[in-house]
């Protein structure tokens, strides 16, 4: 925490006037440069940080799919050997939907966010910055993958059983699996702490539904990243053991089944189409009010269709399985299911329609890429529904028609809004303006070799041509379309190239921008061009739409301190805490500052995920022990620490610190973090009852394996562990603390009790792992539970330190209500595992 | 209904979600109910649509589809009662109820023409 010496009174801020202020907060709030740089986090470097890897590792993916297009050009083509092309259609599939589209996206709502709802930073700025690290390590390990020769080469869905040991005894599909899951790290980091900070930090009077529409699309993304990734996480979880150790989740033999990784691969895949498509419409939603000089068109339209795009999408994903012989019945639901999302896009692009038909479009470039984006996602969302169809799916099943289609809808509904997006905020990220010659030459380039790209591909997928061969054979009537593919194929890379090119000589010649350049009405143009590292000097009350446009004089009065908040002498990081539905201030939130230890915990994960890769499992441990030390060390410095607030005195009239309450942000972060955790639960119980359900080998043994009097004990000791802390808890609400740390002492050893009976559960089922999935599944069940009982235990052992220290106790109380959160989750799942595991077997047998 | 409609706070944002959420259980409790009738009570093929899981399944649907439209209902009359923040809620919700029904509508329908298990 910074001091600084002078009175701290918020009259004496005012009297110095908005330049002494602007230092203050300055000091307080700015970079460190050199090597400190790396301990920043702060979003509006890290967004950018995101960004600038993202668009790197998007020249890698675009590298790769020219080397595909070259290889294509031409049948009988010996220009790269079978093994390279699978590798590199696998890697350009998987570096540019996890390592591009999503780090990207979640950068630029990042950097937005809290620029657009009138905060200072997001509510987590550690974990924005151990996101970042684990997003770039990540990325390093899967693309260095490919230096090595090694990449993986299952295609980007990496189906069971061509990624499994048995196809696939390479490094490849691990390099896939842990580096993803890493990066995955990443984006459920952004995920959690998007929808904390837009919910709990908008700024005084932003209720709801005066929130901007591009903050209800980040909102919705979050939230299904949040709970569409772990799927996933689960599923390559088991896919490494069963390539590692030899679980046969996956192996018919063993009682697995390769559909239950489709399964669990969809549930993440599909939703994150519309991850991708929802913050690029957030951006149209933008945009389009601000060129036609209007409000949006039913602003309530756009938030229901959101809504319902962020659910209906999680009922989609067996549309991608049409072909693996699953019932008409079930088909036709979700054919239904499918046909269904359209209605939602079709709102939206009625929407923008309808605001373009009543307002004075201007045709500036970022409008271009919106008009664009409307045609080519248009034609894409109208060959999902073709696909969404049965018979046609099974009919251009694995064809290049759905290599278009996906194309269409991803690069028109994702790449071609980014780039609006891009040029439309640029002036806010350099103060510059850009070339509009230049950039609508990298536009029309990019637009007509897109569509020779991929609009004549849907012909070739129809004409028969398989997706994934290496190469063809002359005489199939293929030849003409893919030399006319990969001819465009170079006319919109030379495109993209002149608009990085356009925007890079902008930071250099663009001409400066003047303030608010497009007369723009959301917050985030009052800030100064580039922004400071606070966002805004004092925060205003904000209770309409578009705030600039009915008040053009806000950023002046926000930059001269005029509004909230513009007291700096505490030395504190603040910003308000408001009320999710209204927008009133609830409290106070201090964030904390620079830090080293986001950086440390990424590199013990990276080292972490290098054992892994390389089997050398004792050093995976010690950076699993390393990792959760420097996580813990980290979660130390909270609350009333020196190093967090220890003073919590505020200016007269101005609402208690968030960790002098029992209300802040942290118990948000830790609900929606119990979200993300809940949904790999939940998949994880899909994978048991699927496999119990459909594995044709599956093997029940005739008694349970597992001891229900054991599992029982432990389940009673975590119950009593969690009411005493819930006890505790309704103390402190009271202010009452008396036996606080005895209490956290007794919790934990309760925990340890727990996680103690579990595991002489687990090594009495003499469970054979590698023979049956039944048994191998239960292991990770009661992982699972061992796993999340330690870290029970640790937290209250942590709490009950810490009251110790004086950090926590009746005049700081918070901390013990976000701990008893997890605990609570761990009784729910606990006895649902005992149930599922040990109780139903028994009842219903084999 | 009247008391239970009140009860339920219809002007809550809560109930953005609450409809697409009940559609999503309904969801899975037919393809899951499905897939598990399938797995242990697989009717005769001869039997086409008259089948029990076939009436089961429609008698889930129709409950959802009563539900949904009976918040549906409550939405839009909660609207007219209210202004700005808490009508916004209402309105919001009484479309998302809405199309929740009509989506289980659409998704039900295969149930009146495709046998089970196929």
């Amino acid at each position: 925490m910074t001091t600084i010496n002078r009175e701290a009174t918020p009259e004496g801020d005012n009297i110095k006037g908005p330049h002494q202020l602007h230092s203050d907060l300055h000091e307080i709030w700015g970079n460190p440069r050199g090597l400190k740089a790396l301990t920043i986090v702060n979003h509006t470097t890290l967004g950018l940080r995101f960004m600038v890897t993202g668009m790197v590792f998007f020249l890698l993916g675009g590298i790769l799919a020219m080397l595909v297009r070259t290889q294509l050009a031409l049948p009988d083509q010996d220009f790269m050997s079978p093994d390279i092309y699978n590798q590199v259609t696998t890697m350009h599939g998987t570096v540019m939907m996890f390592l591009f589209a999503i780090p990207m996206l979640e950068g630029l709502a990042i950097y937005m966010i809290p620029k657009m709802i009138g905060a200072r930073d997001l509510v987590c700025p550690r974990l924005t910055s151990l996101g970042y690290w684990c997003y770039l390590f990540g990325g390093i390990i899967l693309s260095f993958s490919l230096v090595l020769e090694m990449a993986p080469d299952s295609g980007w869905f990496m189906y069971t059983p061509l990624s499994s040991s048995e196809y696939s005894p390479g490094l490849g599909s691990d390099f896939w699996l842990l580096g993803i899951t890493f990066v995955e790290i990443s984006a459920l980091s952004a995920g959690v702490e998007l929808v904390v900070s837009i919910l709990r930090t908008r700024t005084q009077g932003m209720a709801l539904h005066k929130m901007p529409l591009f903050a209800w699309y980040i909102l919705a993304m979050a939230l299904m990243i949040v709970v569409g990734f772990p799927p996933l996480i689960l599923g390559s979880i088991l896919l490494e053991l069963e390539r590692a150790v030899g679980m046969p989740f996956f192996e018919v033999a063993g009682g697995g089944d390769p559909i239950l990784w489709q399964h669990l691969f969809w549930l993440f895949g599909h939703p994150e189409v519309y991850i991708i498509f929802l913050p690029a419409a957030g951006i149209v939603s933008t945009l389009i009010p601000v060129f036609a000089g209007r409000p949006i068109v039913g602003y309530g339209w756009v938030v229901a269709a959101i809504i319902i795009t962020s659910f209906i999408s999680f009922g989609l994903w067996v549309h991608h399985m049409f072909t693996v012989g699953i019932p008409q019945l079930a088909q036709a639901f979700f054919s239904a299911a499918s046909m269904l999302v359209a209605v939602p896009t079709a709102i939206q692009v009625f929407v923008w329609l309808a605001t373009l038909w009543l307002g004075k479009p201007k045709m500036k470039l970022p409008m271009l890429w919106v008009m664009g984006f409307l045609i080519i996602f248009v034609c894409g969302g109208l060959t999902g529904v073709m696909l969404a169809l049965v018979p046609f799916n099974w009919q251009v099943h694995d064809t290049h028609f759905v290599v278009a289609h996906m194309h269409y809808v991803l690069v028109g509904g994702m790449f071609f809004p980014l780039i609006a997006g891009l040029y439309y905020w640029l002036p806010l990220f350099s103060g510059r303006m850009p070339s509009e010659s230049l950039g609508k030459w990298g536009f029309w380039l990019t637009f007509l070799g897109f569509n020779g790209t991929f609009l004549i591909m849907h012909w070739t997928g129809l004409l028969g041509m398989p997706r994934r061969v290496y190469s063809y054979e002359t005489g199939m009537g293929w030849d003409i379309f893919n030399l006319l593919s990969s001819m465009s194929s170079f006319i919109m890379s030379a495109g993209i190239v002149m608009v990085l090119l356009d925007i890079a000589l902008h930071f250099r010649f663009g001409k400066p921008a003047k303030h608010n350049p497009w007369n723009a009405y959301s917050l985030e143009w009052a800030n100064s061009m580039p922004p400071s590292a606070y966002n805004f000097v004092s925060l205003p009350t904000i209770e309409t739409r578009h705030p600039l446009w009915d008040d053009p004089d806000l950023p002046r009065t926000m930059a001269a301190g005029q509004h909230s908040l513009a007291i700096a002498t505490h030395g504190r990081r603040e910003m308000w805490g408001t009320d999710p539905l209204t927008g009133k201030v609830r409290e106070i939130i201090h964030l904390p500052g620079n830090s080293w230890w986001p950086l440390f915990a990424a590199m013990a994960l990276a080292v972490v995920c290098i054992s892994l890769l390389t089997r050398l499992y004792p050093l995976a441990l010690i950076g699993v022990i390393v990792a959760a030390l420097f996580l813990l060390r980290w979660s130390w410095e909270n609350g009333a620490h020196p190093k967090a607030a220890p003073d919590a005195e505020v200016a007269p009239g101005d609402p208690p610190l968030h960790s002098r309450t029992m209300d802040g942000p942290g118990l948000w972060a830790m609900s929606i973090t119990l979200l993300a955790n809940g949904s790999f639960f939940l998949s994880y119980l899909f994978g048991w009852f699927y496999l119990w359900t459909v594995s044709p080998e599956w093997r029940m043994p005739e008694t349970s394996p597992l001891s229900l009097v054991g599992l029982t004990l432990a389940g009673v000791a975590l119950t009593a562990g969690a009411a005493i802390l819930e006890k505790l808890v309704r103390g402190l609400r009271q202010r009452k603390d008396a036996g606080l740390a005895v209490g956290m002492y007794c919790i934990s050893a309760l925990g340890v009790v727990q996680v103690a009976i579990t595991l002489w559960v687990l090594l009495s089922a003499n469970l054979a792992v590698t023979e049956t999935s039944h048994d191998a599944i239960i292991l990770v069940g009661l992982m699972y539970a061992l796993l999340h009982g330690g870290l029970g235990a640790v937290l209250a052992l942590l709490q009950g330190l810490r009251v110790g220290y004086g950090y926590v106790g009746a005049h700081a109380p918070f901390e013990p209500a976000v701990v008893a959160q997890w605990w609570r989750y761990n009784v729910v799942t606990f006895w649902i595992l005992v149930g599922a595991l040990a109780v139903l077997p028994r009842v219903i047998g084999s | 209904m009247a008391t239970t409609m009140q009860r339920l706070q219809l002007t809550h944002p809560l109930h953005f979600v609450i409809g697409l959420t009940l559609w999503c259980i309904w969801f899975v409790t037919v393809y899951g109910g499905h897939a598990v009738a399938c797995a242990v009570v697989p009717p005769a093929p001869e039997q086409g649509v008259f089948t029990l899981v076939n009436a089961l399944l429609l008698v889930v649907s129709l409950v959802a589809i009563a539900i949904l439209a009976a918040l549906t209902l409550g939405c839009y009359r909660m609207a007219k009662h209210h202004q700005g923040r808490r009508r916004f809620n209402a309105r919001v919700s009484a479309g998302l109820y809405l199309f929740s029904t009509l989506g289980v509508v659409f998704a039900a329908m295969p149930i009146l023409g495709i046998p089970p298990c196929l």
